[in-house]
């Protein structure tokens, strides 16, 4: 079964140019960054940081792209533009779909670890 | 048979507030054989390069506590650090931000997530880059005073010529094949070692620049790379200086049974024509054009009249009235279609 979630091109693509050695540490980096990021998007709709909340939601787009989930970065990118636009009704709802969608991009990443 | 360099390795900084983007990119460049260094913020960044010492920074724009602009222009308007090129990491839809970016000095961009063969290519042409202007940073640093120097890294570097108004200056021992072959090698090195420290520093001191150094000769320029007022008066000064530093030089020599020697020195000044000669190698300040070759031509002329500093008429001109000169009326120099006007400037002014 293709695997939605990841782009496997672009995590193959990655594999082959930074060798099989080195994806289990950017991984588990990932994770435990991205998990930290989410986190910290909270925090930032707390205390209405409008621009903590969009420089935090880019920071979440970039790295996913780079490993290839990029529905996520596409949901992440959405929240940057809530919060250069500071527009906090939308936030908590789309915050929440982030939320949502982690756990799935946890799962799928888990699988290209050896 | 094209024969391409592969670049040594260089020492690069990545800012990057993302560990991901952070690891990704070090990777990569950590494969090419480079060192890399890491900072989170810019804050950190700017501590790191006023510390340490990197070939480049690869600056991503989007970071707390301070942002990329911010870190770049702080770079790019300090005087040590503008020669380290910075290459921009962005997001594709940044397009804008990196317009910006290489308007305020940054070097390239790459764009997140960064691919690997634009990553080598970008890297490696920097690193050209930044190789080429500290080699010129070396060369200028040999070549001009401290003053010179700088304002030649605040203008950039530029291997064009112009024309200027500058004073020029030549200089050389009489009679050197003779003292060379009255003494040691060693002896003979550490004579002309102890002459030209003693000529730099009158030249230097009088806002002079020494270009060309030739055996026992050198030439020396006022008014150029940077303009300077009175270069005429500077000139003739710092040759005046020359000739007492000479005589003191020569006390000492002979109180140690060796033979004095004496220096002739011509000027002239006018319009020159001034920039960089030689290959991106290994170039040097150079001056030449009539006022250049005129004051060759005065110094080789203070042989026949006898009289250690020769001037023309136009360095004459511009002298104020301490200094004392004698005119020695017309003569035809040697490459010259009219005759000129020369004088002698008399030393204990």
């Amino acid at each position: 079964m293709p695997n939605t979630i990841i782009d496997s091109t672009t995590f193959e693509e990655l594999k082959e140019a930074m060798g099989d050695d080195f994806i289990p540490e950017l991984v588990s980096t990932y994770l435990d960054e991205t998990a930290a990021l989410i986190q910290k998007l909270r925090e930032a709709l707390a205390a209405s940081q409008s621009e903590d909340f969009r420089r935090i939601a880019h920071s979440i787009k970039s790295s996913s792209a780079s490993l290839g989930a990029l529905e996520f970065s596409a949901q992440a990118k959405e929240l940057e533009f809530i919060g250069k636009a500071g527009d906090f009704n939308q936030a908590g709802a789309a915050l929440a779909r982030l939320e949502e969608a982690w756990p799935k991009v946890k799962t799928a990443l888990q699988e290209f670890i050896p | 048979m094209s024969r391409k360099t592969t670049p040594s390795p260089g020492r690069l900084l990545v800012v990057d507030d993302n560990k991901v983007n952070r690891l990704l990119l070090g990777r990569g460049l950590e494969q090419q054989g480079h060192t890399v260094s890491f900072a989170e913020n810019g804050l950190l960044a700017l501590e790191m390069v006023r510390t340490q010492p990197f070939d480049i920074i690869l600056l991503d724009i989007q970071m707390p506590e301070m942002d990329g602009y911010q870190v770049l222009e702080l770079i790019t308007s300090d005087l040590n650090l503008r020669d380290i090129p910075v290459i921009m990491t962005t997001a594709m839809e940044e397009l804008d931000s990196v317009v910006k970016c290489i308007e305020l000095g940054a070097e390239d961009y790459l764009t997140k997530p960064v691919n690997p063969v634009l990553l080598k290519a970008r890297v490696n042409a920097s690193l050209e880059k930044k190789r080429l202007r500290d080699q010129q940073r070396e060369l200028v640093k040999k070549f001009a005073t401290a003053e010179v120097a700088e304002d030649l890294q605040e203008s950039g570097f530029s291997l064009g010529g112009k024309f200027i108004e500058a004073t020029a200056m030549f200089s050389d021992i009489r009679g050197f094949t003779t003292i060379a072959e009255s003494q040691t090698p060693a002896e003979t090195i550490e004579l002309l070692n102890t002459y030209y420290t003693l000529m730099f520093e009158a030249i230097s001191g009088h806002s002079g620049v020494v270009n060309q150094m030739i055996g026992d000769g050198l030439m020396a320029i006022f008014g150029a790379p940077l303009p300077l007022e009175n270069k005429e008066e500077q000139a003739v000064r710092a040759a005046q200086e020359m000739i007492e530093m000479i005589n003191l030089f020569n006390t000492d020599l002979v109180s140690q049974g060796k033979l004095p020697i004496k220096i002739g020195i011509g000027i002239a000044s006018g319009s020159v024509i001034a920039g960089y000669t030689g290959t991106i190698r290994r170039a040097t300040y150079t001056c030449v054009g009539d006022t250049v070759n005129l004051a060759a031509r005065l110094e080789a002329h203070t042989k026949v009249v006898g009289q250690p500093i020769l001037i023309d008429e136009a360095t004459r001109n511009e002298l104020s009235s301490a200094i004392r000169v004698e005119d020695q009326g017309k003569v035809q120099l040697k490459g010259k279609v009219h005759e000129v006007n020369i004088f002698s400037v008399l030393v204990s002014s």
